[in-house]
């Protein structure tokens, strides 16, 4: 198997090569000779997925049935791993993952190949472009990270997977965001393909649009996995933590967001032609960084277990897209000149603009702060930490201020919008979200504000500036902004409904039905915004977290928040994967028994006995209660329990639930509208001939 | 005058209040930009590990340095000094490591001027291709003036 891996990987290798170099050949001929040859490249190719699904699944065989001969294998599996984390294997470490980065590249290679006959010429050149790409990643595959390599010994058993990894989310969250990665080349190829084309109009997006929304999908989809992922196995209490390649995933996520709504400027009105490009140009780049930071271990993070040499290859292809990029965008530059002006900063267009501009400065802001140890190190020596604090402060007032847009943005018109329309427009949610704000300080001043007594707070003015009370009023004002996003979605929906109410002559839920069915895409990326205002509602709770440490003895009481932890039974397990204590707690909650927590901590037998944390959570819609097993007290042996009471988690997840509900709407097609047969007129005449009589006649 | 007097009454007593709690608001200050040591991955305020056999240390350092120095920054040198430049998790407002807290503001300032540059760009545009089509062609002037008659639109 690993011999049939390895040649397939070099066919790839060969295949893609063809279609690189073919063509390209064929691209510049534009004769019938051209067309053969393109014709030859895009079923070579197709072929080359056909190859390297092989060579993975070549991989995936060895690993499930214990070829501990293969290198790869050896050191990232062992007999005792469950099934699914055998399969899991394939992209666990470095020459894996770059294997499932071929992978998906050829794969969605494939699929855009299939249906060249969308635009011929434009997806012939996309192909050479992700062949291109595809060549990189077959090379390392092959020759720099091959995850073929035979052992020179005999070995009984593997090393194991990393223990992080071994969690059901890992089975799915790389691959999620792989795909994302991967998916931003696709409308990167095409992008680049209608600029060496010179192709007009905007086909282009058009043909795109859905590639970047999926790839867009996949990307929050991977990085909210990679979040619950942290949440339930970091054992730290919390899910973003702003980790170096949590980060970088984030990256062409915020770059990606910004290009899907700056292009339908260019859909609608024909501008930000230039930006356009550029912004998929440099969110494919940044998903190119991304997977630098994941595998070069250039900064310290969570996902050390990825750290390797291939830093510099990474670097070489980003300079050479760059240039590739330039170089292209410099020669046809004329040809992106917009169509229209902005003929008013009260309209749906500058909204976009302000949202590209805010989205651009997060990302700049996470980037710098990211890469800013490297920079410290190049100039003073030494590495500056740059953690959560620095990108709180930074990022929270910008995502506000997104926020705001987010409302702002659906009620304002294309091309200009009048006074009056923003007085009708804005009243009701701007008056909704000023009562929920004031809801929230009358009922619950205290919390939003930090400190018990109103006298109290007066008296701690300075320190409410600092970090931890600020968190509150951020907090505050994420409900008011949220309120007032979700009043604007409302009318939106409603206002709406009513027309087509008034024209179907129906009610008012199936009205809303049809409006949605008419512009999926408009009114998918409301439930979209919808979801991301549920989710900074659940972010916002964040300002609210307590947390407490203790060691406990059977009968010993934990107090956090409304709960109190008993320590009922101390026990120890062991398998042929792992040795684990756990403790069983029960949890009552003003005086009242809810439930029995198991907090448990894994000893990995052959990861040298490594310890990982299987975090107890219980979650409700208001709140977590999050128990881990720290340890053991090594002077008297009692265990050490940790909990925290985290409110709100579970909205960030039904947040990320909507947003996948959203885009999913928005992917799928109109409904054609129903239109009425008019009688075709027929000359009086000629309804003499046929013995007819007109309208009316006789009466 | 009387509703003068409050209104400014109210940022004196702020300004006072502050003088008051100034070094219980430092401590706070710092200690949320200080980890604490033992490798529990918390903010040393935040540190309630059992057993932690630096956090206690650590928070009395802190207050021992508020109290006697003056300036936020000298007390987390003296921090990154003893205990290694990661204790520090925030960048400092001062040398060069202000740069990384200039950059994202520099970033979105540089953005926005580009915005209003592009904004105003497009609006001279938009009025000298106005004022050129107004003496273009008289004939296609009278068509569009008759167009706009009959349909009123």
């Amino acid at each position: 198997m690993p011999l049939l891996g390895s040649f397939c990987l070099k066919f790839a290798l060969a295949l893609t090569v063809y279609c690189f170099a073919v063509g390209i050949v064929a691209v510049a001929r534009k004769d019938r000779i051209g067309n053969v040859l393109g014709e030859t490249a895009r079923r070579a190719g197709m072929a080359s997925f056909a190859a390297v699904f092989l060579a993975a699944g070549a991989l995936v065989y060895a690993a499930m049935t214990d070829d501990f001969s293969v290198a790869y294998v050896m050191h990232h599996s062992n007999r005792a791993l469950p099934g699914p984390y055998k399969f899991a294997v394939l992209w666990s470490g470095q020459e894996g993952s770059i294997l499932f980065w071929a992978l998906l590249l050829s794969g969605y290679g494939f699929v855009l190949r299939l249906r060249h006959k969308i635009d011929q010429r434009l997806v012939a050149t996309a192909s050479v472009i992700l062949a291109g790409v595809q060549v990189f990643f077959l090379i390392l595959a092959n020759f720099v990270a091959n995850p073929f390599g035979m052992m020179d010994r005999v070995v009984a058993d593997g090393a194991g997977l990393n223990i992080l990894l071994q969690y059901p989310e890992m089975v799915i969250h790389p691959p999620m965001l792989y795909l994302g990665y991967v998916g931003v080349s696709v409308p990167f190829a095409f992008a680049l393909a209608a600029l060496i084309n010179r192709y007009p109009g905007e086909k282009w997006i058009h043909i795109t649009r859905r590639w970047t929304m999926v790839a867009w999908l996949f990307l929050t989809f991977g990085i909210s996995l990679g979040a619950h992922w942290a949440y339930g196995v970091l054992g730290w209490g919390g899910y973003w933590g702003w980790d170096p390649v949590e980060n970088a995933s984030f990256f062409p996520w915020i770059t990606g967001t910004a290009f899907l709504h700056s292009v339908m400027m260019q859909e609608k009105r024909g501008m930000m032609k230039v930006w356009n490009v550029w912004l998929i140009f440099i969110t494919f780049m940044l998903s190119i960084l991304g997977t630098l930071l994941t595998r070069a271990g250039l900064v310290s993070s969570v996902h050390a277990f990825a750290q390797s040499s291939i830093g510099p290859w990474f670097t070489t292809l980003l300079g050479i897209i760059f240039a590739v990029c330039l170089f292209f965008y410099i020669k046809n530059r004329d040809h992106l000149r917009s169509e229209n002006r902005l003929e008013s900063l009260v309209s749906r267009e500058s909204s976009f603009l302000f949202n590209n501009l805010l989205l651009l400065a997060a990302m700049f802001a996470i980037l710098s702060g990211t890469l800013f140890p490297i920079l410290s190190e190049a100039v003073r020596g030494y590495k500056i930490t740059v953690g959560a604090p620095f990108f709180n402060k930074i990022t929270i007032p910008i995502g506000l201020l997104l926020l705001f847009l987010t409302g702002v943005g659906p009620l304002l018109a294309w091309r200009s919008t009048s006074v009056g329309s923003i007085r009708r427009n804005f009243t009701w949610p701007a008056l909704f979200a000023a009562l929920v704000g004031i809801v929230l300080v009358a009922f619950n001043l205290p919390a939003w504000l930090g400190v018990g007594q109103f006298d109290a707070w007066l008296k701690l003015l300075p320190a409410w500036f600092a970090a931890i009370e600020l968190a509150k009023f951020y907090s505050w004002l994420a409900f008011v902004l949220g309120a007032m996003v979700i009043a604007t979605i409302a009318s939106e929906f409603l206002r709406g409904g009513r027309v087509l109410q008034g024209k179907l002559n129906t009610n008012i839920a199936f009205a809303m039905y049809h409006l949605m069915r008419r512009n999926m895409r408009r009114y998918g990326g409301y439930v979209v915004h919808l979801g991301v205002v549920v989710l900074i509602i659940g972010v916002a709770g964040l300002a609210f977290n307590q947390d407490h440490e203790q060691e406990m003895a059977r009968g010993d009481k934990l107090a956090v928040g409304h709960y109190v932890l008993v320590g009922q039974e101390y026990t120890q397990d062991d398998n042929a994967n792992y040795a684990s204590d756990a403790a069983l707690l029960d949890v009552y909650k003003d005086g009242k028994y809810l439930v029995t927590l198991n907090p448990e901590l894994r000893s990995y037998k052959a990861n040298g006995g490594q310890t990982d944390h299987k975090v107890a959570i219980r979650s409700t819609l208001l709140e977590d209660l999050y128990v881990i097993y720290e340890g053991k007290n090594p002077d008297n042996g009692h265990p050490i329990i940790k909990a925290f009471v985290n409110p709100l988690v579970s909205w960030v997840w039904i947040g990320v639930l909507t947003i996948t509900f959203g885009t999913g709407l928005a992917l799928v097609p109109n409904a054609e509208r129903v239109t009425a047969q008019v009688p075709r007129a027929v000359p009086i005449a000629a309804m003499d001939d046929q013995g007819m009589q007109p309208a009316g006649a006789g009466k | 005058m009387r509703r003068l007097a409050k209104l400014l009454l109210l940022p004196c007593l702020v300004v006072l209040l502050m003088g008051a709690d100034n070094q219980e608001a430092r401590y706070q200050n710092l200690g949320g930009k200080i980890m604490c040591s033992c490798g529990c991955a918390q903010m040393l305020l935040k540190c309630n590990h059992v057993g932690c056999p630096n956090s206690d240390r650590m928070i009395r350092e802190l207050r021992a340095n508020v109290q006697s120095t003056g300036n936020d920054e000298e007390v987390l040198n003296w921090f990154r000094r003893k205990w290694g430049v990661t204790a520090v998790v925030e960048p400092s407002t001062h040398g060069f490591e202000l740069v990384a807290w200039i950059l994202p503001v520099a970033a979105l300032g540089v953005g926005l001027l580009l915005v209003i540059l592009l904004v105003r760009n497009w609006k001279l545009r938009t009025a000298s291709v106005a004022a050129a089509d107004v003496n273009l062609d008289p004939e296609l002037e009278a068509l569009r003036a008759r167009a706009h008659r009959e349909t009123e639109i």
